[in-house]
């Protein structure tokens, strides 16, 4: 079979690395390229990226060197202490705390439940409207179904209620009951992306050669919505930061003893801390506003990378 | 023995309808065709759009869910998955689709893309594996940049032969040619079929070769089968249906064929127009009450026809007294 082949062309194991070399040279950059490329091209959206990673990263790392039981420790000396002082770079609140380090330790809480959150209910999603959407027929009936019910149930209720009967629970239990909540959208959409993706030839292709249904799912489907899935988690990447803030903002998310970005805005519950005591609640808030935009400026360029009609970098 | 021998093949989709979305009725999209392909040549298949042709096809690949009947291969029915498994039938039977663009996956590169049968069938080590690749390439007539670029940097054409290469790459003994050449244009057409030619003759390929053009039936293909409503109307070698047509569905698809002789313009449109009155007053003598296509008769050894037999036979000596 293999004499077949080599009867009717000229090419023969001899010429495999010089040809090799030929191809290497006229490659199509691979998409990691292609992303760079439009970073490089837009800067507004390079300083975001830049914004987000260094934020992260400081706030994972510099939480790691804050004693949290002691920060939160009630200091009556430094009740609504004055911002930009030495004790206290962004002031303190009621109780004597610095708002400097709860922000700190508050964003790697409400960070880390958004990233977590992420990964969990996109992952599941995905999965969950891809097979749905592939396999079509009843066991999309049965999928969807499933899908109705959760839809049907009142999310930040049930939240409430779970974070009440359950008497211990910290951050990562927290994201768990998140998770059970937030995958619908996700499945959904891609979903409905599938069905349509799983029409076209290049599927059919690939099951006349042979190819299971799980590769053809995870390995010729998905890389195809791809776009999509990147867009969908950036986006709610930043809506998850709200879910948690807003949750624990009235009262159900983190316990007190926690900071949250969340329990930091809800100092703004107070009319006199609105109007008198400004630093208790205003870096929280503009951390949130700054972090969002940037997800969104990022999503974008990702977006663009993703349509080649839509890109503003040049590769090489 | 043939190569393939399809019996009787059904397939029907249901139509739901009505409050609680039962089945209420069917579209027979093949309705009992039944047809052999010997080793090594070309079977057409033709017919207008909506007349199962591709349907066909794509049971005999194995991509659509049959309603009855059987396909035979090496003596079993691989009308049934594990049947289908059990011979590796995919190894043996390949297809090349219509539209280029979307039968290769826009994601992958043209080296993955080719490679993919031979993942799954052949587990060659890496090297072996690019060589074949390249070899494919080339025997298609293309270079060994492409190897790492993707489908959308290529022409239709290009496209096409990439097609055809991925379909070739496991040596197969069929190829079911779902209309490969109707979205090129014609410079185009005549490459990509002297390519399918070219590896027919070198690799004792038979092909399944599915179309609505004529002209390219006329060039590639020995036997042939013209389709109508899912049922087959005529069968026959090149020669009984384009100098022999009896059934008046094979007439009106002939008469069809664009004339390019300017100075016979108008006895060619007399008889189109011809063709098309006995179509209009002679419909129930061609097909039954349901305005269907009756069974085959044999009229030769080698020809058959949808009729009722009386009428079969009047026609066939009429035409044989047309041609003395």
């Amino acid at each position: 079979m293999a004499e077949n082949f080599e009867q009717h062309s000229d090419i023969s194991a001899a010429d495999l690395a010089r040809l090799t070399q030929e191809a290497q040279a006229e490659a199509t950059p691979s998409t990691a390229k292609i992303i760079w490329s439009e970073f490089k091209a837009d800067k507004p959206a390079m300083a975001a990226l830049i914004i987000i990673v260094g934020f992260i990263l400081f706030v994972m790392i510099g939480a790691l060197f804050i004693n949290t039981p002691k920060m939160m420790e009630t200091n009556i000396m430094g009740y609504f202490n004055q911002p930009f002082t030495a004790d206290y770079w962004l002031g303190a609140d009621s109780a004597g705390r610095s708002v400097a380090k709860q922000l700190i330790v508050g964003s790697r809480n409400s960070i880390g439940i958004a990233i977590g959150l992420t990964v969990i209910s996109s992952t599941f999603g995905i999965c969950w409207g891809l097979i749905s959407g592939y396999f079509n027929g009843y066991i999309d009936w049965g999928m969807q179904r499933v899908y109705d019910f959760m839809m049907m149930l009142p999310m930040t209720m049930m939240i409430i209620v779970l974070v009440t009967i359950i008497p211990h629970y910290n951050s990562v239990t927290l994201t768990f009951i998140f998770s059970i909540f937030y995958w619908e959208g996700t499945s959904r959409l891609i979903r409905s992306r599938t069905l349509a993706e799983s029409e076209k030839d290049y599927v059919a292709a690939s099951k006349a050669s042979g190819t299971s249904h799980w590769k053809i799912i995870f390995r010729e489907i998905m890389p195809n919505i791809s776009s999509l899935i990147i867009v969908d988690c950036t986006l709610s990447f930043a809506e998850n930061i709200g879910v948690e803030t807003g949750l624990s903002y009235l009262g159900f998310g983190l316990p007190a003893q926690t900071p949250s970005l969340g329990t930091m805005i809800a100092n703004a519950n107070d009319p006199n801390n609105i109007t008198q005591y400004w630093w208790t609640w205003f870096p929280a808030a503009l951390e949130i506003i700054i972090l969002c935009l940037s997800i969104s400026y990022v999503g974008q360029v990702l977006r663009r990378a993703a349509d080649s009609s839509q890109r503003q970098g040049s590769v090489n | 023995m043939s190569l393939i021998e399809i019996k009787d093949l059904k397939v029907h989709y249901p139509i739901r309808s009505g409050f609680w979305n039962r089945v209420t009725d069917s579209v027979r999209a093949v309705d009992g065709v039944s047809f052999n392909i010997e080793a090594g040549e070309t079977y057409g298949l033709v017919g207008e759009s909506g007349s199962g042709k591709s349907t066909t096809g794509k049971s005999v690949v194995g991509l659509e869910k049959v309603t009855s009947g059987a396909i035979m291969y090496k003596g079993r029915d691989i009308t049934k998955a594990e049947n289908r498994r059990k011979l590796d039938y995919n190894h043996d039977v390949q297809m090349i689709f219509q539209d280029s663009l979307s039968s290769l996956n826009p994601r992958k590169r043209i080296e993955d893309i080719i490679a993919e049968p031979l993942r799954n069938f052949e587990h060659l080590s890496k090297d072996d594996e690019k060589l074949r690749v390249l070899q494919l390439l080339d025997i298609v007539g293309l270079d060994a940049d492409a190897l790492y670029k993707y489908p959308h940097q290529f022409s239709g054409g290009q496209r096409q032969r990439i097609g055809v290469a991925r379909a070739v790459a496991t040596n197969p003994k069929l190829i079911i040619a779902d209309e490969p050449v109707s979205a090129l244009d014609l410079s185009v057409q005549a490459q990509v079929l002297n390519f399918m030619k070219k590896i027919q003759r070198e690799f004792g390929i038979s092909y399944l070769f599915i179309s609505h053009d004529l002209g390219v039936v006329r060039h590639m293909c020995n036997n042939i089968a013209i389709m109508n409503r899912g049922r087959l109307v005529e069968i026959g070698t090149r020669d009984d249906i384009y100098n022999h047509p009896l059934h008046i569905y094979t007439k009106r698809l002939l008469a069809a064929i664009p004339e390019t002789n300017v100075n016979s313009r108008e006895a060619h449109r007399a008889s189109r127009l011809a063709v098309e009155e006995v179509y209009r007053e002679q419909q129930s003598k061609y097909y039954d009450e349901q305005g269907e296509a009756y069974p085959l008769v044999q009229v030769t050894p080698t020809h058959a026809v949808a009729l009722p037999e009386n009428v079969a036979q009047q026609l066939a000596r009429q035409e044989g007294e047309v041609q003395a």
